[in-house]
């Protein structure tokens, strides 16, 4: 017989080996039994993404040590330990949303959500359709709460809020009250949503929006967009961006020589350790938006208040203070087991209804979901960098310090 | 004695050996084939490869289900990506623009136009073969690496292209197909129907490549890769084959690429056109042996779940062990696993630093 | 109008500097026929070096691009002599795969060691800009990246063709066997231009550190630019390259302007594919190379 007869027979054989070694009629191993909690979480631990997966993931760290170490979760009379399986999903939606899959053959049906809103979507496609249940730390995006979604929870304020909050604070704070702002957004999905409602919010409070450009998703060259924005001298100029871009534009506008007399306003990068890091003293004085700060009122039985947790989280990461992207990863895996307890159980279903139906102060704001899945009570807070610290400067009565507006009339 | 004016090669060999064989003139001799049984013995184990898919998927979770699917469509993706560079040898680094334009040609047409999935799947090929027809005109005079490059450069503008038409494709926001609902043109699938979906894409792609391989026309590839201006002069008309098998490629990667939209459901171009998936595609075919059936079939499976088991065992490091595998398996085994063991078990010599001391320099 | 030239300035700066890394490329192209996909990743690697350097000396990082260019020549020369140099007989998807596994390795094994923080090395003057007239800026920092660019491309210019070394690459690059017959050592030479390539990129790095923010996951993003500078430039030219790469960065400039902001990295793509529709060899390719081009 020929070689390839052989190799044909060989695979052949193995084909049939492999469908006969499948163990469907085994019963999922028990993961909720035994005293334990399992969560599930696909996290970007690589890719794009890592940055803020790497954060995302220290919060549900948090959130499984400070649990523990209060002796675990009461359920039916029992002490359920909580443990946070992590899988790496690369920053890519299609891979979060297979993980989510494999999680649920495994029996986790309790899962805590990626980073960013297009693995967000994805996961929370799955989710509805194998009847688990996602609480959402990082996507805010409007559009995975159109689809009619009921088993993802978002504890973090939506994307609408991100560039209108700053608006607000501008409005309120500032003094002289600038007249013309500029918008710079990024052309993901989530950015154009902030840049939309953004534009919106700042038509309605009287300031004249002059130009708005876009720039590539990821891309740290931000010249062209600041190019076109000098001639038409904004007195503010509004970021819509992640991290990248959003040092990019502090950076280049300094080296084009577009300097706003309102300074610069940016959503994600601000409230960031990297951020202040790679720019230095040209921070100073950047408005950001963040889902928490260490002033954020509300406290709760397993936290604390905000600066208890900032405490808890400096002691375990060697004195770091936490940022917004670690508080919200630790609230959405606080909202989880609220719920847990609430319900009496672990059952997806009931801890669905559980979820559906908090209305809970916690260390990261007010937790109360409206009807697609969204934190509609919460609001943003606006920090400002004052000293190469981010600072709160708004809402007034949970202001660190006075804004320090730079503006001239 | 050789009569140099002689037209007739056949009688002139067969003068001088003295057999006269009444062969007629000019005549080239018809290409050697197996008999009946050997012929039909590849079809039969690709039957019953074929049955044995269907048999594991009862033996499947729903998880598992989802990651040999995937296996599947880059089965099929190999396969396909193996016809032009493998047997042509126009190693084609933009493959995955035409899986991405075959993805958002289908759920271009799903969302605007309300056609079922059923029918969106032959235009995402036709709309993928043409487009590479069409491309294919200049680029295929190119060689080498610069073809590679040019190829690259396609699909990458391309993404660029699908992410600066927000209003058709929905742009970086990506875009839905709606499934659920009375607005759905075809209900979505479910993991089982995918997992049967990509088994029959990938059979049909290795059953194509099987055909085109055993007629003339596989013989006419193989001939432009070993001498493209010898196969020319012996009368293969190169450019129509060339352009003919780039299209045929483009089209089977666009069908898978389409259902791969359906499945994914929400898609944007950033993961449509990623290069990673036209570099796996690649890897598959050379640590399988390019050039053949089996090869693709093989690597695919192997990279696949190599990845999928690195990734699940190594959370933080499996795509830096990715790398360091790659390295050793394309210097240890670069003409492929199918290859290796063809020529070592007909010449018996197994060791695997022969292959490193044939091409280094 | 004086956007248009604050753009285009902007563009030729921004050119300038990465044509230096195309430069690299073209010659590792060029004369071995290895198409270095990890390319963008010791440009990266370079920049890391300066940052380390910046973070435990305060060494100034354009300072700092001598001692990651003598690095990154150690490394490319290893990894040449002993890895590459195993696969240069094999058809070219196997090198486009080896240095791809090697990319991975490299930007991986950065993750791993620095995170994927992104950073960048301060300094007191990058962002200042000289001021032209009309209000036109030329960034300090850009201006010296690009600087140190045109000088080390007209150094390996005259290394290439004025000192025994450089000639040899030349003959080896030509024809490999008759430069062996002349003595030539050609595992050692094919070792030298890699190291050369790789010390170009590890100083271009350091500047990029220098003047705008990095990451791993920017390799690949070099490597592209790399490409397509190259193949705009032509090889066969070691100005070729960085001829290529102010083209781009001039006509991405100017682009940006004209067009929307989002519309700029297509702009690349639709520049190297009409350039391979309409003339393969480049701007200023040589017509040796030219006859690899085409069927």
């Amino acid at each position: 017989m020929g070689t390839k007869l052989r190799t044909g027979l060989a695979v052949a054989a193995v084909a049939v080996l492999a469908a006969g070694c499948g163990s469907k009629g085994e019963s999922t191993s028990g993961t909720q039994a035994g005293g334990k909690l399992v969560l599930g979480a696909s996290l970007s631990l690589t890719g794009s993404l890592a940055r803020e997966g790497i954060l995302t993931r220290e919060g549900y760290d948090v959130c499984g040590k400070v649990v523990n170490g209060k002796g675990g979760i009461a359920v039916g009379g029992k002490k359920l330990t909580l443990e946070i399986q992590y899988q790496d999903d690369t920053s890519k939606p299609d891979t979060a949303a297979q993980l989510v899959d494999q999680f649920n053959d495994k029996g986790v049906k309790l899962i805590l959500g990626p980073y960013g809103s297009a693995t967000t979507e994805a996961a929370a496609a799955v989710i509805e359709r194998n009847g688990q249940v996602m609480s959402d730390s990082s996507g805010a995006d409007d559009n995975i709460f159109s689809k009619g979604y009921k088993r993802t929870f978002a504890v973090l304020s939506g994307a609408k809020q991100y560039a209108a909050s700053m608006i607000q604070a501008i409005n309120d704070l500032a003094g002289p009250k600038p007249k013309t702002v500029a918008f710079v957004s990024a052309d993901d999905g989530f950015s154009k949503t902030v840049t939309a409602a953004g534009q919106a919010t700042a038509q309605q409070l009287g300031f004249q929006v002059v130009d708005v450009e876009y720039v590539p998703n990821g891309t740290s060259d931000v010249s062209q967009a600041l190019t076109k924005i000098k001639p038409k001298n904004p007195d503010v100029i509004i970021g819509s961006a992640h991290l990248v871009e959003g040092v990019a534009i502090v950076k280049q506008a300094k080296e084009l020589g577009v300097g706003p007399s309102g300074g610069f306003a940016e959503t994600v990068a601000p409230p960031t350790p990297d951020f202040v890091q790679t720019l230095g003293a040209s921070a100073e004085g950047v408005l950001g938006s963040t889902q928490w700060t260490v002033t954020t009122k509300g406290s709760d039985a397993w936290f604390g208040s905000a600066t208890d947790y900032a405490a808890t989280f400096a002691k375990q990461f060697g004195g770091r203070q936490p940022e917004y992207h670690g508080a919200e990863a630790t609230a959405a895996c606080l909202a989880l087991i609220l719920a847990v307890q609430k319900a009496g159980s672990t059952d997806a279903a009931k801890v669905r209804d559980a979820m559906a139906g908090l209305d809970e102060q916690t260390f990261f704001g007010p937790l109360k979901f409206s009807e697609n899945g969204q934190n509609s009570v919460k609001p943003m807070s606006v920090i400002q960098i004052q000293g190469g610290k981010p600072v709160t400067v708004w809402p007034k009565d949970a202001a660190e310090a006075p804004l320090k507006w730079p503006g001239k009339a | 004695m050789t009569n140099v004016d002689s037209e007739d090669p056949a009688t002139e060999v067969t003068g001088v050996a003295g057999t006269a064989a009444a062969a007629p003139v000019a005549e080239v001799p018809a290409p050697i084939r197996p008999d009946g049984l050997r012929r039909a013995l590849p079809w039969a184990v690709g039957l019953l490869a074929l049955a044995a898919g269907f048999g594991l998927q009862t033996q499947l979770y729903t998880g598992q289900e989802r990651t040999v699917t995937t296996v599947f469509m880059f089965v099929g993706l190999a396969a396909a990506w193996n016809l032009l560079g493998g047997y042509t040898g126009y190693a084609s680094f933009g493959q995955v623009g035409f899986f991405g334009l075959g993805g958002y040609a289908t759920v271009v047409v799903m969302v605007h136009a309300h056609l079922s999935f059923w029918l969106a799947l032959p235009v995402a090929a036709v709309v993928a073969g043409g487009f590479a027809a069409l491309v294919g005109w200049p680029l295929l005079r190119l060689r080498g690496h610069y073809f590679a490059v040019a190829t690259l450069g396609v699909a990458e503008g391309l993404r660029e292209v699908m992410t600066n038409l927000p209003r058709l494709t929905g742009g970086g926001a990506g875009i839905t197909i709606p499934t659920v609902g009375p607005e759905a043109p075809t209900r979505w699938l479910g993991n089982d129907g995918f997992y049967v979906l990509f088994l029959l894409l990938a059979a049909f792609v290795v059953a194509t490549a099987g055909i085109v391989a055993s007629t003339p026309a596989g013989y006419a590839l193989r001939a432009i890769h070993q001498d493209e201006e010898a196969a020319a002069a012996m009368g293969i008309n190169t450019t129509v084959a060339k352009t003919l098998v780039f299209a045929g490629s483009a089209a089977l990667t666009g069908m898978i690429g389409a259902a791969y939209a359906f499945q994914q459901v929400t898609i944007y171009p950033e993961r449509l056109f990623d290069v990673d998936i036209t570099v796996l595609m690649v890897v598959m075919v050379v640590l399988g042996g390019s050039g053949t059936i089996l090869g693709p079939v093989l690597g695919a499976i192997a990279v696949a779940y190599a990845s999928e088991w690195l990734r699940q065992h190594f959370t933080a490091g499996h795509t830096f062990v990715l790398g360091a595998l790659i390295i050793l398996a394309v210097i240890l085994l670069p003409q492929g696993f199918t290859n290796y063991v063809r020529d070592a078990t007909k010449s018996r010599r197994f060791s695997l630093l022969e292959n490193v001391r044939r091409y280094r320099l | 109008m004086t956007q248009l030239v604050q753009a285009g300035l902007y563009g030729l700066l921004q050119g300038c500097m990465l044509g230096l890394i195309a430069v690299g490329f073209s010659l590792v192209w060029g004369v071995m026929n290895v198409v270095n996909l990890a390319h963008g990743a010791f440009v990266v690697v370079g920049a890391y070096v300066a940052f380390e350097l910046h973070d435990l000396f305060g060494l100034d990082p354009f300072l700092g691009s001598v001692p990651a260019a003598l690095a990154l020549f150690v490394f490319g020369y290893l990894t040449q002599r002993y890895m590459i140099n195993l696969v240069v007989n094999a058809p070219i998807f196997i090198t486009l795969l080896l240095t791809f596994g090697l990319q991975l390795l490299l930007v991986n094994g950065l993750i791993l060691v620095f995170t994927a923080d992104y950073r960048s090395v301060p300094t007191r003057y990058a962002a200042d800009s000289l001021v032209l007239p009309g209000d036109v800026r030329l960034p300090l920092g850009r201006l010296i990246a690009a600087l140190i660019a045109v000088g080390l491309t007209v150094a390996l210019g005259y290394l290439m063709r004025r000192t025994r070394t450089g000639l040899a690459i030349l003959a080896t690059g030509m024809d490999r066997g008759a430069a062996r017959l002349m003595g030539i050592r050609a595992r050692h030479v094919y070792a030298l231009t890699f190291g050369i390539a790789a010390a170009l990129a590890g100083g271009a790095g350091a500047a990029v550190g220098a003047v705008s923010t990095f990451s791993p996951a920017d390799a690949g993003r070099f490597t592209l630019f790399s490409f397509v500078a190259a193949v705009l430039g032509g090889l066969g030219n070691t100005s070729g390259a960085l001829l290529g790469g102010l083209v781009l960065g001039l006509v991405e400039g100017i682009g940006g302007q004209l067009l929307p902001g989002t519309l700029v990295n297509a702009l690349a793509f639709a520049v190297l594919v009409v350039v391979l529709a309409i003339r393969p060899q480049g701007i200023a390719g040589r017509a040796f190379y030219a006859s690899r081009v085409e069927a």
